[in-house]
C-alpha cells in the first residue's frame, strides 16, 4: 500500500479505485518476481513460475450474485442435434446432459437434460394455479404459496427420457457418451407427497387413473395409475436446493420416481381423477413401443435397469495412458424398478464378467456409481457394463432385447453398451449384435 | 482378445456368488434388508419393480415424519366455472367432447392456412414435422396393419408408418390435441367448429370410414358422428388398459419382463450371448457418424476469446420468438433469413410491398405471422431486421 497517500486523498477515491490501484502495484511487483529461479530440464514451468492468479487480486466476491462455473468450463454444456428435432426447431426438441463431465450422482441444474414439446414455458409463479378435481370428495385449487405450505420431503432420483439411446436401435450412430446416454439427469427433488394432499381430499374408491396436465402450449398430459400416485408420487418445486429451473417445469412438476420423465409432467396445471385412462397424444402416437409383431406396448412406465461406463468414453479416452498404468473404470447404473445391487464389467465383449464395486450412496431409483481398477495393457478391449437391481432385473444384451422388441421400438432401450478401446487408447461406441 | 486377470476374476465370481446368495435370501423373505445399500422392499409394483413400504418412519433409505397431517387444509374449492374452464380433455368415450361441426372441405382450407407449413401438403410430412397421413392400412391375416411390421434391420428398408390412420388408437386423441396444442405456434386459438373441420380433414386424408360412410369433401363431422369412429389400429396396443382390470393387466404384463420387454441373464464366465442362438456376436461399428451437434463436441478448458456483449435489438428478439420458426429454415417455404439471393428476389417487389405482405399475410403466412397484437410499425421493424440480416454486407 502506498503510505504517502493522505487521508483526504484516500477519501477522494472510491474503494473500488483504491483496490484497482493496489492491484496494479501488486502486478508490477509480481512481474519482478516472475522467475525466481530458472526453469531447468524436466521442470514444469507451472511450478517454477508464479501464477497470474497467485500474484494479483482475484475478482470481488460479489461479482456474480448468482454464481457461475469457472470460465474455463465452457465446454461443459448441454448439446443438441437438429436430427433430434423437427426441422432444427428447438421448441420441440431435446438437449443432452454432458454426463461425461458430471461428478457423483447429482446434475447441476443448468446442465439437466431438457425435452420440451412446445418450448420452455416461462410460468409466472404469481399466476400459477394447481387444480385437483374429478373423483375426489373435495376438489381443490392451490396457489404456489399454498402448495408450499404442505410438509415437504426430499428425494434423490434420476429422470430419464425413455428415448435415451433411441438412435441406437439399428446400430451405433453417435461417437459420444453425451449423445448415447445423455437424455437423463439426476437431482435431489423437494416437494409434497401427493398422497398427503389426497388424504384430505377424499379420493373416491372408483378413482383408478390420474391425468396430469401441463400448462405449456402443448398441455402435455399423461394418464397415471392411482396406485403409483399413492405410493411415491410427489409434486416438486425444489431441485438441488433451489426452485425448479424453467426447463424442468418451474414452478411445479409431477415426480413419479423411476418412471419416464415424460410422465413427470412439467409446468403442472391440473390433476384429474377418473375410472378410465385418457389416451393422451404422448401415450398413444408417441411413447408407445412398437414391436416387430406390428403391435405396440402401451403404458410402459418404469425405466429398466441400465448402466454405462462414463470413464473411459469417447470424450474421455485413454490415449494418454501408458502400459502398466492403473486406471479406474467408472460408470453410472440406475433402475426405475428399484435399487442397483450389482454391476459387472466385461473387458472382452461379454464373454467374461467381473463384479465392479458400487461406491457412494446407493439409493432407490437413483444414479449409482460403480468402479473397477484396471491395469492398462495397451491392448484393444471391448468394454461393457451390466447392472442388476433388487427387482431381480438384469440388463439384457443388444440381441436379447432385440429378440423381444425388434429395432423400431424407439423407447425403453436398456441393452448393454459397449465401448471399443483401441490399442492407442481411443474409445469408440460399438455394439455387439447379430 | 486378452487374458483376464485370473485372481481378480476369481474374486469377482466369489463376490457375485455371495451377493446372489444374499439376494436370494432377500427375495425369499419379505422384510429383511439384504445387500448393503439395498432396502426393505416388496415385489409386485404395477410397473414390474419393487415398492419401498413406509413403515416406522422409514421408507427405503429415507426417514420421514410420522406425525399425522390430518386436517391440513390449504387452498380452496374451485368454482364450477373454473373447473369447466380447465377441464378440456376429451376421452375416448366422449367425455369432454364438445358440440360443434365442420366439413372436410372447411378443414382442408384451414389446414392449408394453419398446418401445411409444418405438416406438409395433405399431412404428408416432408417439412421435418410429424407426418400425419400416407400410411397403407392393409392388414396381415392376423389383423395387424402390415406396414407396422416393417423393421429396418438393414439400411434402405421402409420405416413402419406411424400415422393417424395406421397407428393412433383413438380419434379423441386427435381432436383433443388439436384443441389444446395446435396450431403449434398459436395453440388454443381454434373454435370448436374449426377443430371438428380439421379433424374431419385429417381423418378423410387417412381414409377413415365412419359408420360405413366414406368421408368426401362435403362430409360434415359432428359430435354424434365422431362417437362412431373406430380407428384402424385401435387393437394394436397391449397390455389392455381399459375396463376395471386395466391396471391389473398392466401389472401382469410387467411381472413377466423377460418374456414381454426383454431381460438379461447374469452369466459370469465363458458366456454365450443368449440372444445369438449359439452364434458369435459381431462388433458393429458406427457406419455414418452423426456429428451435427451444437455446440460442437469439445472437452477443452481454454479461455474463449472475449465475446461482444452483443446487444440484441427488440426487433431481433421479436424475430427470434415469433418469426424464426418459419423464416429460420429453408424448409418451411418462407424466405430464409440469411439467404442473400432469396431476399434479393423478395426485395424486387420493393420494401413497401414486402412490409405490406408481412402485415396482410402472404402465401402460407397469416397476417403478421399470426401475431395480431404486433403493431404495424413493429412488423416493419422486424422486416427491416430480416432484410438487414440477409444482406450481402451482413
Amino acid at each position: 500500500m502506498d503510505k504517502t497517500l493522505k487521508k483526504e486523498e484516500m477519501n477522494s477515491i472510491s474503494r473500488r479505485d483504491f483496490f484497482k490501484k493496489t492491484a496494479s502495484v501488486s502486478a508490477v511487483a509480481a512481474a519482478a518476481l516472475l522467475s525466481p529461479s530458472a526453469v531447468l530440464a524436466g521442470d514444469d514451468e507451472n511450478i517454477i513460475h508464479h501464477t497470474k492468479w497467485g500474484t494479483t487480486l482475484g475478482d470481488e466476491l460479489n461479482k456474480f450474485p448468482y454464481g457461475l462455473p469457472s470460465k474455463y468450463e465452457h465446454s461443459v454444456v448441454r448439446r443438441t442435434s437438429s436430427l433430434m428435432s423437427s426441422a432444427g426447431d428447438m421448441h420441440a426438441a431435446v438437449s443432452m446432459c454432458p454426463i461425461h463431465e458430471i461428478q457423483g450422482i447429482i446434475v447441476p441444474n443448468g446442465l439437466h437434460f431438457t425435452r420440451t414439446h412446445n418450448g420452455v414455458a416461462q410460468v409466472d409463479p404469481n399466476k400459477f394455479r394447481l387444480m385437483i378435481h374429478g373423483l375426489v370428495d373435495k376438489p381443490i385449487v392451490l396457489t404456489l404459496d399454498e402448495l408450499k405450505k404442505y410438509p415437504s420431503e426430499s428425494r434423490i432420483h434420476f429422470l430419464e427420457c425413455p428415448s435415451n439411446g433411441a438412435g441406437e436401435w439399428k446400430g451405433p450412430q453417435f461417437n459420444s457418451l453425451q449423445f448415447v446416454k445423455g437424455m437423463m439427469s439426476a437431482s435431489e427433488w423437494t416437494g409434497v407427497r401427493l398422497k398427503t394432499i389426497l388424504d384430505e381430499l377424499g379420493l373416491k374408491p372408483t378413482a383408478k387413473w390420474m391425468l396430469a396436465e401441463g400448462s405449456d402450449g402443448s398441455e402435455m398430459g399423461r394418464s397415471v395409475p392411482v396406485e403409483k400416485v399413492l405410493d411415491d408420487a410427489m409434486l416438486v418445486w425444489g431441485q438441488n436446493g433451489e426452485a425448479l429451473r424453467p426447463e424442468q417445469g418451474y414452478p411445479v412438476r409431477l415426480l413419479l420416481p423411476g418412471w419416464e420423465a415424460n410422465l413427470c409432467v412439467k409446468w403442472l396445471k391440473r390433476l384429474e381423477f377418473s375410472d378410465k385412462p385418457w389416451y393422451a397424444k404422448e401415450e398413444t402416437s408417441k411413447y408407445t413401443v412398437l414391436t416387430a409383431s406390428g403391435k405396440a406396448i402401451q403404458h410402459f412406465y418404469a425405466l429398466e435397469v441400465n448402466s454405462i461406463i462414463t470413464s473411459p468414453c469417447p470424450e474421455k479416452p485413454w490415449d494418454d495412458l501408458i502400459q502398466g498404468d492403473m486406471v479406474e473404470i467408472e460408470g453410472l447404473a440406475w433402475s426405475g424398478h428399484g435399487t442397483i445391487t450389482n454391476v459387472d464389467i466385461s473387458l472382452d465383449g461379454g464373454k467374461n464378467w467381473i463384479e465392479a464395486n458400487l461406491k457412494g450412496l446407493v439409493l432407490p431409483k437413483a444414479w449409482t456409481r460403480f468402479s473397477y481398477m484396471y491395469k492398462y495393457e495397451g491392448k484393444p478391449l471391448l468394454l461393457s457394463s451390466r447392472a442388476v437391481d433388487d427387482s431381480k432385473n438384469v440388463q439384457p444384451t443388444v440381441n436379447q432385447e432385440k429378440a423381444v422388441i425388434g429395432v423400431e421400438g424407439v423407447y425403453h432401450r436398456n441393452s448393454i453398451c459397449t465401448w471399443e478401446v483401441t490399442a492407442k487408447g481411443e474409445v469408440h461406441n460399438v455394439q455387439l449384435r447379430s | 482378445m486378452f487374458n483376464l486377470d485370473r485372481k481378480l476374476m476369481t474374486t469377482g465370481i466369489v463376490l457375485a456368488f455371495s451377493s446372489s446368495l444374499l439376494y436370494g435370501g432377500f427375495f425369499g423373505g419379505t422384510d429383511a434388508p439384504s445387500v448393503p445399500g439395498t432396502y426393505v422392499s416388496t415385489m409386485g409394483s404395477v410397473d414390474g419393480g419393487v415398492v419401498y413400504p413406509r413403515k416406522d418412519g422409514v421408507t427405503g433409505p429415507y426417514r420421514y415424519s410420522e406425525q399425522s397431517t390430518a386436517g391440513i387444509n390449504h387452498g380452496r374449492v374451485p368454482t364450477a366455472n373454473e373447473i369447466e374452464a380447465w377441464d378440456k380433455d376429451i376421452m375416448p368415450d366422449g367425455t369432454g367432447l364438445p358440440e360443434g361441426e365442420g366439413s372436410v372441405d372447411e378443414g382442408d382450407e384451414l389446414y392449408e392456412k394453419q398446418c401445411a407449413s409444418c405438416h406438409g401438403d395433405f399431412g404428408a410430412g416432408g417439412r421435418g414435422y410429424p407426418t400425419l397421413t400416407g400410411g397403407n392400412q392393409d392388414r396381415l391375416p392376423n389383423g395387424v396393419i402390415k406396414t407396422l411390421t416393417n423393421q429396418r434391420t438393414v439400411p434402405g428398408l421402409d420405416a413402419p408408418k406411424r400415422t393417424i390412420g395406421t397407428y393412433w388408437p383413438k380419434a379423441s386423441t386427435l381432436i383433443w390435441y388439436i384443441r389444446d396444442a395446435m396450431p403449434y405456434a398459436h395453440p388454443k386459438s381454434l373454435t370448436n367448429n374449426e377443430i371438428y373441420a380439421l379433424t374431419a380433414y385429417l381423418l378423410a386424408q387417412n381414409y377413415i370410414v365412419i359408420d360405413g360412410e366414406e368421408m368426401d369433401g362435403d362430409y360434415v363431422l359432428n359430435r354424434e358422428k365422431f362417437l362412431k369412429i373406430k380407428m384402424p389400429n385401435e387393437d394394436g396396443f397391449y397390455p389392455n388398459i381399459d375396463g376395471p382390470d386395466g391396471v391389473e393387466n398392466v401389472r401382469a404384463f410387467f411381472a413377466d419382463r423377460a418374456k414381454n420387454i426383454g431381460a438379461g441373464t447374469r452369466c459370469m464366465k465363458d458366456c454365450k450371448d443368449p440372444g445369438m442362438d449359439g452364434k458369435e456376436a459381431v462388433v458393429m461399428r458406427i457406419a455414418n457418424e452423426i456429428t451435427d451437434v451444437v455446440p460442437a463436441y469439445s472437452v477443452v478448458r481454454d479461455l474463449l476469446p472475449e465475446e461482444d456483449d452483443g446487444v440484441v435489438s427488440k426487433a431481433e428478439k421479436m424475430y427470434n420468438t415469433s418469426c424464426k420458426l418459419c423464416h429460420g429454415t429453408d424448409q418451411m417455404g418462407a424466405p430464409m433469413v440469411g439467404d442473400v439471393a432469396m431476399w434479393r428476389k423478395v426485395m424486387e417487389k420493393g420494401f413497401g410491398k414486402v412490409v405490406h405482405n408481412a402485415i396482410d399475410g402472404i402465401g402460407g403466412m397469416p397476417p403478421k405471422g399470426g401475431y395480431e397484437d404486433f403493431t404495424n410499425s413493429e412488423v416493419q421493424m422486424i422486416v427491416e431486421f430480416m432484410i438487414e440480416s440477409s444482406s450481402e454486407k451482413h
